[in-house]
C-alpha cells in the first residue's frame, strides 16, 4: 500500500515536530568546557580539571569601572559592591573597602590570638609586653596615631596589624580613596564570587545582568564604562556571540544554499524536500546522544551539526542523478550503492570516536553515526516516495565543464607526477613545521575572542586573582592534616623567599590555621593572674596609664577559654572565599594549594619541592599536556577511522586501484588543506581536526560519485552537476563561517572551505577521467 | 561722642579689611616656598598616658609632593611621603611602603600638613572644611574633616604661622587627645 504523497509528507513533518518537541522538553545542554576534556590521567590533571569545573576560580567575576574621576569611581565602587551584596547572587564581593569588611574584621578581631603567627609565650612575658607597649607608644605618637588609638587598649601586641594583610594582601591592587584601583589609577576594580558555578550559564547571565544594572544605578553610568571578565561572564558572552553569529551566518548560508538548489532543480518542491533528511538526521543524532549520555554538550551540538552537514548532500546526489523523467526509485537502483557507501564511510569514520573513553568525542561519534544514518535512510526511503519524476527538471545540457580544472587536461602519468610532487611538497612543509603545528594552549581551545582573553589577563594581573602558573600542592587524608601540611609548606616556602628563589606565596593555613597550631597558640596565652602581673611589670617603665589595657586582659582571657576557629565560621566572608580556593577536596583526600609568585626557576623549585615531599604544579605546562594528550588520542582515533573507511572501500569496491582513486584525492585534499592553513599562519587545534573529518566525509562522497561506473555524456554531466551543487552549497555554508568573528567558527569555516574546494578539484581530476562506461 | 566713635570705626573698617587674610591669599603666600627644613618639638597628650609624650626631630618639604618627618628623640623613626608612597623606617628595621590614598584617614591627616605646606587649597578642601583667620603676619588655618571616617577620629587641625612660615600645628582628636607641634622653619 502506498500512502498519498501529501499524507506521507504530513506524517514526516509531524514526526519531526514531535521529535523536536520531545527534545525541547528533555534535552539538557551542557556548556561546561571540562566535560569535553578527557578523564584526566594524573592527580595533577584531575586537580586542574576539578578547579576549572567547580573551583572558586570558575566562579570569579572581575569587574572594572572607568571613565570618571577617581573619587566618583570610588563612590561608584562602594555603591556597586553594596547592591551586589544585597542581590543574593554573590557569595562575596570585594573592592578593597575595609569599611565594608566588617564581618572579616570582627572575625579577625575575635580570633586574633588563634590566627596570628606571632602568638608565642614570650610575647606575653613582662619583657615581651614592655616591647609591645613601646611600639604602641610610637604608633600613638605617629602621624596615624589618631586613627590607631582605638585599637591600642585592645591590642597592644599588634596582632590586628599583623593580620590586616589577610584582608588586604600587600601584593593586591593599589588602594585609592579606600578602594581597589588599577595600576594607572584610571579604573576601579572589584572581584565578586558568584554563588552559581561558572558553567551554569543561565545563572551567570543573571549575575552579569545584576552587575550591569547595579552599574547603571551607580551614578557614573552616564560617562563611565564597565568591563566584566571571568569564566562565567565569558561563558555567557560566548553563548550569546555564537548564538547571534550562528543565526546570522546560518541564515545567510541557508539563503545561499536555497539559491544554489533552486538554480539547479528549478522546483520548489525539490528544494523543500532536500532539507528534510538533514533535519531528520540532526534530530535523530541529538536524540541518540541525549538518550545515551543523559545530556548533550554544546560543543557536540555545534560540531555535530557541522559533521551532519554532509547529509545536505545526500538528496542532491539522488536528485541530480535522475535522468529526465526517471522516477527516483529507478535512479536509486543505479546509484543507491554509491550513496550507501557515502553514508557508510562517514559512519565508519565516526565509529572510532563513538568508542572513545572521552565523553566529548564519544558524544560526537554517536551523534554523527545516528544522524548520518537517519539522513541516509530518509533520503533513500522517503524522498523517492515524496517526489514525482516530473518534479525535477534538471538542465545538464550545455553545462560548462565544471570542476574539470587544468589538472584534468594534463595526460594521465604527468598528472600523477604533478600531484605526487605537490603532495610531497605539502607533506614536507607540514613536517618542517612539526614543532609549531599544534596550538596546545587550553585557553586557545576556548572560543573566546582575543580581546576578551586580553581583558581577563589584564584584570587578573591587576587584581592578583588566582590565575597563577605555579601552585605548590600539599596533599593529606583529611582537612586538618592538609592544614598542617600547609603550615609545613609555608615554613618551607618562607625559606625559599629568604633565599630569593621565590617572591611570595599564599597558603590556606594563613586563613585557617590547623587545629593543632591554634591549640598551641591558645596554650601560649598566660592565665589572667600571670598576664596581669607581666603587664604591671611592663607598665613600670612606660608612660601608659595603668587601667588602659583592661580590654586586652579581657580578650586574652576570653581567647584562652574559648573554642578553636572552624572553617564554617569563615563561610560567606572574603576569608572563607580565599580558604575554599586554597583548600580543596581531591578525591578521597584534601589538597592545600599554595599559589606562588615570582618563581625564578620552575624546574629547580619543582625538584626541591619533590625532595621536600610537596609537589609543584605548573598549571600552564599541565594544561598544555592535557590538551596535547587529548589531541594525540583524537588523532589516533581519526587515523583508526580512516583505516576503517579504507577497509570498507576496499571490500565494497573490490579493487585496490578504485579504492586508491577514491581515497587518494581525499587524503591529498586534507594534506594540502593543512599545509594551506599553516601557510596562512594558523596553528592547528581540535577544531581544525573535527573540521578535517568533515572534509574527509564530504570529499569521499565527491570521489565516490566521480569514481562511480557511469556512462559518458549525460550521466557524467549529471555527476559533475551533482558534485558541483554539493560543493557549492558546502562552500557557501563554510564560506559564511569564515566571516565569523568567533575564532572557532572561523577556524572551522576556513578548514572546510579550502578542504572541500581541494577535495572537489582533486576528485574531479583523478577519479573522474578514468572510469569507462560500464553500462 | 557716639557719632565720633562710629566715624572712627567707619574710617578704620577698610584698613581692617585690607589686613584680614582670605584663604586664597594665604595659599598663595604658602605656595611661594620651594623647599623647607625645620626642627620640631611635639607634645602628645592622651587619656591613655600618665604624662605627655614629647618627641623631637626634623621636618623636610620639597615642592610639590615630598614631605618627611624624622623623629630623633626619644627614638628614631622616619616617615617619608613622596607623591602617593609612604615609607616608614624605624629602629626595628621595618621598612614599610604603602599607598597614601589607600588609607583615606591617613591620606586626610597627611594632606592636612602637606597640602597646607604646598598652599594647595583644592587638596585641602577635598578632606576639610577650611577657614582662615588673622592677618598675613599672624594667621590661623582651621581644618575640620568632612569625611565621617576621619571625623570619627579627628576633631580639628589648627595650623598657625606668619607669612609663608608655619610655626605650629595642633591636632585635636575626637577622643580629646591632643598633639601640639612647635616648628622652627627655614625656608628655601
Amino acid at each position: 500500500m502506498r500512502l498519498p504523497r501529501f499524507a506521507l509528507l504530513g506524517l514526516w513533518l509531524l514526526a519531526l515536530a514531535a521529535g523536536a518537541a520531545w527534545l525541547h522538553g528533555h534535552l539538557r545542554v551542557q556548556t561546561e568546557m571540562t566535560v569535553f576534556l578527557p578523564p584526566s590521567a594524573t592527580p595533577a590533571q584531575r586537580l586542574l580539571v576539578g578547579q576549572l569545573r567547580e573551583g572558586v576560580v570558575s566562579r570569579l567575576m572581575l569587574i572594572e569601572m572607568a571613565g570618571a574621576t577617581a573619587p566618583e569611581l570610588a563612590r561608584a565602587s562602594r555603591a556597586l559592591a553594596q547592591r551586589l551584596r544585597e542581590s543574593g547572587l554573590f557569595s562575596s564581593v570585594a573592592n578593597g573597602d575595609l569599611a565594608a569588611m566588617a564581618a572579616e574584621r570582627d572575625l579577625i578581631l575575635a580570633h586574633r590570638y588563634l590566627l596570628s603567627p606571632a602568638v608565642q609565650a614570650e610575647r606575653f612575658s613582662a619583657a615581651g609586653l614592655a616591647a609591645a607597649l613601646q611600639e604602641s607608644l610610637e604608633l600613638l605618637a605617629s602621624p596615624a596615631g589618631a586613627l590607631l588609638r582605638p585599637s591600642i587598649p585592645l591590642d597592644p601586641t599588634g596582632e590586628l596589624r599583623e593580620l590586616s594583610r589577610l584582608m588586604l594582601p600587600s601584593d593586591g591592587p593599589q588602594l585609592r580613596h579606600g578602594v581597589w584601583f588599577g595600576r594607572d589609577g584610571s579604573s576601579a576594580l572589584l572581584v565578586a564570587e558568584t554563588r552559581a558555578p561558572g558553567f551554569d550559564v543561565e545563572a551567570q547571565a543573571r549575575a552579569a545582568a545584576a552587575v550591569r544594572e547595579a552599574f547603571a544605578a551607580s551614578g557614573v553610568a552616564c560617562c563611565g564604562a564597565i568591563a566584566l571578565a571571568g569564566p562565567g561572564v565569558f561563558a555567557v558572552q560566548m553563548r550569546d556571540a555564537i548564538e547571534a553569529e550562528s543565526w546570522r551566518l546560518s541564515l545567510a548560508a541557508a539563503v545561499l544554499v536555497l539559491l544554489i538548489l533552486a538554480a539547479a532543480y528549478r522546483s520548489a518542491a525539490a528544494v523543500g524536500v532536500c532539507a528534510l533528511p538533514v533535519a531528520t538526521g540532526l534530530l535523530v543524532g541529538v536524540a541518540a546522544v541525549a538518550l545515551g549520555f543523559g545530556s548533550v554538550h554544546g560543543i557536540t551540538l555545534a560540531f555535530g551539526a557541522t559533521l551532519i552537514g554532509e547529509a545536505v548532500d545526500y538528496p542532491s546526489y539522488l536528485l541530480t542523478s535522475a535522468a529526465p523523467g526517471e522516477p527516483l526509485e529507478r535512479t536509486l537502483e543505479r546509484m543507491g550503492g554509491t550513496l550507501r557507501l557515502a553514508v557508510l564511510t562517514t559512519i565508519f569514520g565516526a565509529a572510532a570516536m563513538a568508542f572513545s573513553s572521552f565523553a566529548g568525542l564519544a558524544q560526537l561519534g554517536v551523534l554523527t553515526i545516528a544522524g548520518v544514518a537517519a539522513a541516509g535512510l530518509a533520503t533513500a526511503w522517503l524522498l523517492p516516495a515524496l517526489l514525482p519524476a516530473s518534479a525535477i527538471r534538471l538542465k545538464t545540457r550545455g553545462l560548462p565543464p565544471l570542476l574539470t580544472p587544468l589538472l584534468a587536461r594534463i595526460p594521465g602519468p604527468a598528472r600523477w607526477v604533478a600531484a605526487a610532487v605537490l603532495l610531497a611538497a605539502a607533506a614536507g612543509f607540514i613536517a618542517s613545521r612539526q614543532d609549531r603545528l599544534w596550538d596546545d594552549d587550553l585557553a586557545n581551545l576556548s572560543p573566546l575572542p582575543e580581546a576578551a582573553k586580553a581583558l581577563d589577563r589584564r584584570l587578573r594581573g591587576e587584581l592578583g586573582a588566582p590565575d597563577v602558573r605555579y601552585l605548590l600542592v600539599a596533599r593529606a587524608a583529611d582537612r586538618e592534616a592538609a592544614l598542617q601540611a600547609s603550615e609545613a609548606a609555608a615554613r618551607w616556602l618562607q625559606d625559599r623567599v629568604q633565599a630569593g628563589t621565590l617572591a611570595g606565596f599564599d597558603v590556606p593555613s594563613s586563613y585557617l590555621p590547623s587545629q593543632r597550631t591554634q591549640a598551641a597558640r591558645r596554650a601560649a596565652l598566660p592565665d589572667a593572674a600571670t598576664l596581669e602581673r607581666n603587664l604591671a611589670a611592663a607598665l613600670k617603665g612606660s608612660p601608659f596609664r595603668a587601667g588602659t589595657f583592661a580590654p586586652f586582659l579581657r580578650d586574652v582571657a576570653r581567647a584562652r577559654g574559648g573554642v578553636l576557629l572552624e572553617a564554617e565560621a569563615l563561610a560567606g566572608t572574603a576569608l572563607g572565599l580565599k580558604l575554599s580556593g586554597l583548600l580543596v577536596r581531591e578525591g578521597e583526600g584534601w589538597a592545600a594549594l599554595a599559589p606562588l609568585r615570582g618563581v625564578a626557576d620552575g624546574a629547580g623549585l619543582s625538584r626541591e619541592a619533590r625532595a621536600a615531599g610537596f609537589e609543584l604544579l605548573d598549571l600552564k605546562e599541565e594544561s598544555n599536556r592535557l590538551v596535547s594528550g587529548y589531541r594525540d588520542q583524537s588523532l589516533w582515533l581519526f587515523a583508526l577511522g580512516f583505516a576503517c573507511i579504507a577497509a570498507l572501500l576496499a571490500l565494497s569496491l573490490r579493487s585496490a586501484t578504485r579504492t586508491a582513486r577514491v581515497l587518494l584525492p581525499v587524503a591529498g585534499a586534507a594534506l594540502l588543506d593543512v599545509a594551506l592553513l599553516l601557510l596562512m599562519g594558523r596553528a592547528l587545534t581540535l577544531f581544525n581536526l573535527v573540521a578535517l573529518l568533515l572534509v574527509i566525509g564530504v570529499g569521499l562522497n565527491y570521489a565516490l560519485f566521480f569514481e562511480r561506473p557511469q556512462a559518458e555524456g549525460d550521466e557524467r554531466a549529471r555527476t559533475r552537476l551533482a558534485v558541483a551543487v554539493c560543493a557549492a552549497s558546502t562552500l557557501a555554508v563554510f564560506g559564511c563561517l569564515m566571516l565569523s568573528q568567533t575564532p572557532v567558527l572561523r577556524a572551522i569555516g576556513e578548514t572546510v572551505f579550502f578542504g572541500c574546494l581541494l577535495a572537489a578539484a582533486l576528485s574531479a581530476a583523478f577519479a573522474g577521467g578514468y572510469t569507462r562506461k560500464s553500462q | 561722642m557716639r557719632v565720633a566713635l562710629s566715624l572712627l570705626l567707619l574710617a578704620a573698617a577698610p584698613q581692617l579689611a585690607a589686613q584680614a587674610l582670605t584663604s586664597a591669599e594665604l595659599m598663595r603666600e604658602l605656595a611661594k616656598v620651594e623647599a623647607s627644613h625645620a626642627t620640631f618639638v611635639e607634645t602628645k597628650r592622651s587619656a591613655l598616658l600618665k604624662e605627655p609624650l614629647v618627641t623631637r626631630g626634623t621636618l623636610a618639604y620639597r615642592r610639590p609632593a615630598s614631605i618627611e618627618k624624622h623623629v630623633l628623640q626619644p627614638y628614631n623613626e622616619r616617615f617619608a611621603i613622596e607623591g602617593d608612597v609612604l615609607t616608614l623606617e624605624n629602629r626595628r628595621g621595618r621598612k614599610l611602603k604603602t599607598s597614601v590614598s589607600g588609607a583615606p584617614g591617613l591620606a586626610a591627616l597627611i594632606e592636612g600638613i602637606r597640602a597646607t605646606r604646598a598652599g594647595d587649597l583644592a587638596a585641602l578642601e577635598r578632606h576639610y572644611e577650611v577657614r582662615v583667620e588673622g592677618r598675613r603676619e599672624r594667621w590661623t588655618l582651621l581644618l575640620r574633616p568632612t569625611a565621617d571616617e576621619v571625623a570619627r577620629h579627628v576633631a580639628s587641625i589648627t595650623v598657625s604661622g606668619t607669612g609663608s612660615r608655619i610655626v605650629r600645628v595642633e591636632i585635636e582628636e575626637a577622643s580629646g587627645d591632643r598633639a601640639v607641634m612647635e616648628i622652627q622653619e627655614e625656608l628655601k
